[in-house]
C-alpha cells in the first residue's frame, strides 16, 4: 500500500487496493467460505418424529371417536383433556419436523459411505494417471514446438494445437464419443474389415473401459500441459543443448540432465493444471461413460447437490476434493523444487 | 592430452543460395594456437562449427588427425567447443559442469570428482566446485568453461569468441591465461575472434578471413609487416590509404602517381603501368621531416590538422592535397610545439602498393 501510494498517488492506490480486496472477497473468500460453512453442518433427518406425529394423530382420532360415543360429561371432560394434551404434543413435534435444528460438526466428512470413498480414491488415482499420460504425450510435442523446429514450423504447430480449442469442450468430447461408440468410427472400420460383427452386437465396448475417459480427457486438457512446458522450454539457451552434445552426451542424457531440469517449472504447472481439471471434470466422464463405466467423484458431488438435494454433504465432498487438489499442488511444488515465484513466471 | 592437426580440404559451406564459406584449404598444425580473425559475418563461426561437427560441409572434407570426419557428429569428434556465451549448465554445480563430459562417458562418480578437482586446480578455481555458475564472476565462469571442455581430453579445443563478454582488463588477463593453459595442456587451440589484438597477442598463426574466404594465413609479425591483400593490410592495424595510378615499375619497386605526388613502394600483387593502385603506409612508419629527407624516399608536404594524445604516442592528422594522413609519433618534448607546415617522409620499403581490392572498414 505504501509503495503503491508513492507510485500512483493516494486516491489511485486506494482504488487499486480496494478492487483487489473486492476481487479476493467476491471470487475467493465468499464462495469458498459459503461452501466450507455449508459442509460443516447438517439437519438430522426426522423420520422418527414424523412417525411419532402419525401415531399421535391416530391416537387423537381414536380419542375423538371414544369421546363422541361417550355420554357421561365427566368422562367427556377427561377425553377432552387427553385430546388437548395430544394436540399440543403434535404441535411441538410438527414445529420440530418443519424446522429441524442445525448441528455443526465434521460428520459430513466422516459419514461418506465406503463406496463413495472408493470412488473418491479412484478418481484421484485416475486423475493422477491422466496427468502422467498427458505429460508423456505432451513433453515431445512441447519439445518439438519449442526447440526442435524452426520458428515458422513452431507457429504452425502451435496454431494446430490451439485450433481445436476454438470448439466447445463438450463438442470435442462428443467427437470422441462418436469415434469410440459401439457403432462409432473405430468399430465401423473394424466391422467393415470384418474384424468385429456389428449386426450381432459383437463390437468392442471401448466406452465401458476407463481408458476411454482418459483418452478424451488427455485430448481435452492437452493444451494446459503443452503451453506451460513450451513457455519454459523456449527460454532454454540452445547452446546448452549443443554444448552437452559436444561433450559427448547422448540424446537421453541431454534431456535428463539439461532440458528436463530447465523445464521443471513448466512441467509442474502443466501437471497441476491437468490434475486439477481432470480431478474436477464432470462433463468428460459423464459423456464418455454414459453411466456404463464407473462414476467419477465430480458426478457424485453433482448428485449430492441436485438429486439427493443434500447440499451439506455435496459441499463436504467438494471441500474434500479441494483439499486433496491443494495438497497435490504443494507436493508437486516440493517434488519439483519450484516455488510460487517460478510458477508465476 | 595430445594435440591433433586439423585439415580442411576444399571445404565450402552454403546455406540455401548464400555461400557462407568459399572453397577453403587450411592446415592447422598439431599443438598450435591458431586464430581465425575476421569481421562479423565473414564465416569464421561457420567454419568453427564445421570443424566441431554441428555443420556438415556442403563440399570438401574435414580431417582431424588425418581422419575424415564426414558423418561424425560433434559428440564423436576429438574436439571440444567453448561457446561465445559459454553455455554453462546453470542448474548444475561448477564441479558437475566440469564433470559432465565424463558423466556422459560413464566414468564412475569418484573418478569424475577427482578429475573435476584436478581441472579446477588447473584453471585456478580450487574450492569453487560446489558453487553454481551464476555465483561466479565473468572470468571465473570463463575458466569453468575451459575446464569443462578440457575434461573430455579433446585433441582440439575450439573457442568461439569466448572473451567478448568480458571487460577490457579481464580480457587482457584472460589472453595470457589462455595462452598459458594452451602451453600446459599442449593441445591444438582454434580461436575465433574479430579482435585483432587478441589474435595477434595469443596466436602462433592467424588466418584472416573476409566474406567467406581466407585472405592470408601467417604468423602475427608477417600479417602486420607483410600483408598479402589490401584487406589484411587495412584490417590488421592502422593504414593510410592513397589511391593512384601506376607510373613506373622496376623489379619489386613501383612508382604511383597519387594526389599528393609521385610515391614509390613495394609491389604487392600484379601491377601494370597505367592501372589503378592502392598505396598503404602505416602511421608509425611516417617520419616528421624537419630538415631535408634522404634521397629516394617519399616526401609529402602537409599541414597539421589535429593532434590527439594517446599516452605513449601521439596521433597527428595531417592534410595534404585534400587527403588526410594519420601519423603516429612517440610522445616527447617536441610534440607540443610542432609547426603548422610539416614534411612527411617514409621509405620505399614502408609503402605497400596493391592492385585495387577490398579494404576493411568500408
Amino acid at each position: 500500500m505504501g509503495s503503491l501510494a508513492r507510485a500512483y498517488g493516494r486516491p489511485l492506490a486506494t482504488l487499486i487496493t480496494g478492487i483487489t480486496l473486492l476481487w479476493i472477497l467476491v471470487l475467493i473468500l465468499v464462495p469458498l467460505g459459503a461452501m466450507v460453512e455449508q459442509s460443516l453442518w447438517w439437519r438430522d433427518s426426522k423420520g422418527d418424529v414424523s412417525l411419532a406425529i402419525d401415531r399421535l394423530y391416530n391416537d387423537i382420532s381414536l380419542i375423538e371417536l371414544d369421546r363422541n360415543a361417550e355420554t357421561d360429561p365427566a368422562k367427556q371432560a377427561a377425553f377432552d383433556k387427553a385430546l388437548a394434551e395430544k394436540q399440543a404434543e403434535v404441535a411441538t413435534l410438527e414445529a420440530e419436523e418443519k424446522n429441524p435444528p442445525k448441528t455443526y460438526g465434521f460428520a459430513n466428512f466422516t459419514r461418506m459411505s465406503a463406496l463413495h470413498f472408493y470412488i473418491f480414491v479412484r478418481t484421484i488415482l485416475y486423475a493422477l494417471l491422466v496427468t502422467a499420460l498427458a505429460l508423456v504425450v505432451c513433453y515431445p510435442v512441447a519439445y518439438v514446438v519449442a526447440l526442435a523446429s524452426g520458428p515458422r514450423k513452431a507457429v504452425i504447430l502451435m496454431v494446430a494445437l490451439i485450433v481445436p480449442y476454438a470448439i466447445n469442450e463438450l463438442l470435442r468430447v462428443y467427437a470422441w464419443l462418436m469415434i469410440l461408440d459401439y457403432r462409432g468410427v473405430i468399430n465401423g472400420i473394424l466391422g467393415w474389415f470384418g474384424v468385429v460383427d456389428l449386426d450381432n452386437r459383437g463390437w468392442i465396448p471401448f466406452l465401458e473401459n476407463p481408458s476411454a475417459v482418459f483418452l478424451a480427457m488427455i485430448y481435452t486438457y492437452v493444451l494446459f500441459m503443452v503451453f506451460p512446458m513450451v513457455n519454459t522450454l523456449e527460454t532454454l539457451d540452445r547452446n546448452q543443448i549443443e554444448a552437452a552434445r559436444d561433450l559427448g552426451a547422448s540424446t537421453a542424457r541431454i534431456h535428463r540432465r539439461v532440458i528436463i531440469p530447465h523445464a521443471k517449472p513448466g512441467i509442474a504447472v502443466g501437471c497441476i493444471m491437468t490434475f486439477m481439471l481432470s480431478a474436477g471434470s464432470y462433463s468428460v466422464p459423464a459423456i464418455m461413460t454414459r453411466g456404463q463405466g464407473g462414476d467419477w467423484f465430480s458426478q457424485l458431488v453433482y448428485r449430492q447437490f441436485y438429486e439427493s438435494n443434500n447440499w451439506n454433504m455435496g459441499s463436504a465432498y467438494a471441500v474434500s476434493l479441494l483439499v486433496v487438489c491443494t495438497a497435490f499442488i504443494l507436493i508437486m511444488m516440493r517434488l519439483f523444487g519450484v516455488g510460487l515465484r517460478d510458477i508465476a513466471k | 592430452m595430445r594435440g591433433k592437426d586439423v585439415r580442411l580440404d576444399k571445404v565450402s559451406i552454403r546455406f540455401g543460395d548464400s555461400i557462407a564459406v568459399q572453397p577453403t584449404d587450411l592446415a592447422i598444425h598439431a599443438g598450435e594456437f591458431f586464430s581465425i580473425l575476421g569481421p562479423s559475418g565473414c564465416g569464421k563461426t561457420t567454419l568453427l562449427r564445421t570443424i566441431s561437427g554441428f555443420i556438415q560441409p556442403t563440399e570438401g572434407r574435414v580431417l582431424i588427425g588425418g581422419e575424415d570426419m564426414a558423418g561424425k557428429g560433434p559428440n564423436e569428434r576429438p574436439t571440444a567447443l567453448i561457446f561465445q556465451n559459454l553455455a554453462l549448465f546453470p542448474l548444475m554445480s561448477v564441479a558437475e559442469n566440469v564433470a559432465f563430459g565424463l558423466e556422459a562417458r560413464g566414468v564412475p562418480r569418484a573418478e569424475r570428482q577427482r578429475r573435476a578437482r584436478e581441472l579446477l586446480e588447473l584453471v585456478a578455481l580450487e574450492g569453487f566446485g560446489d558453487k553454481k555458475p551464476a555465483d561466479l564472476s565473468g572470468g571465473q565462469r570463463q575458466r569453468v568453461a575451459i575446464a569443462r571442455a578440457l575434461a573430455v581430453e579433446p585433441s582440439v579445443l575450439l573457442l568461439d569468441e569466448p572473451l567478448s563478454a568480458l571487460d577490457l582488463k579481464l580480457r587482457q588477463h584472460m589472453r595470457t591465461e589462455l595462452r598459458a593453459i594452451q602451453r600446459r595442456v599442449g593441445i591444438t587451440f582454434i580461436y575465433i575472434t574479430h579482435d585483432q589484438g587478441e589474435a595477434l597477442a595469443m596466436s602462433d598463426r592467424v588466418a584472416v578471413m573476409s566474406r567467406g574466404r581466407l585472405e592470408q594465413v601467417a604468423d602475427a609479425d608477417t600479417l602486420y609487416a607483410d600483408p598479402a591483400t589490401p584487406f589484411v593490410a587495412s584490417f590488421v592495424g592502422e593504414q593510410n590509404v592513397l589511391h593512384g595510378t601506376v607510373a613506373g615499375l622496376t623489379d619489386d619497386i613501383v612508382q604511383v602517381d597519387t594526389p599528393v605526388g609521385r610515391l614509390s613502394g613495394r609491389v604487392k600483387g600484379p601491377l601494370a603501368v597505367g592501372e589503378a593502385a592502392l598505396v598503404l603506409v602505416r602511421p608509425e612508419r611516417i617520419a616528421l621531416g624537419v630538415g631535408g629527407a634522404p634521397a629516394g624516399e617519399n616526401v609529402i608536404a602537409a599541414r597539421l590538422a589535429s593532434r590527439s594524445l594517446e599516452g605513449a604516442s601521439v596521433h597527428l592528422v595531417c592534410a595534404a592535397a585534400g587527403q588526410n594522413l594519420t601519423v603516429t609519433v612517440p610522445n616527447g618534448p617536441n610534440v607540443r610545439e610542432l609547426p603548422e607546415e610539416l614534411s612527411l617522409s617514409f621509405g620505399t620499403r614502408d609503402a605497400l602498393v596493391f592492385p585495387v581490392g577490398a579494404l576493411a572498414h568500408g
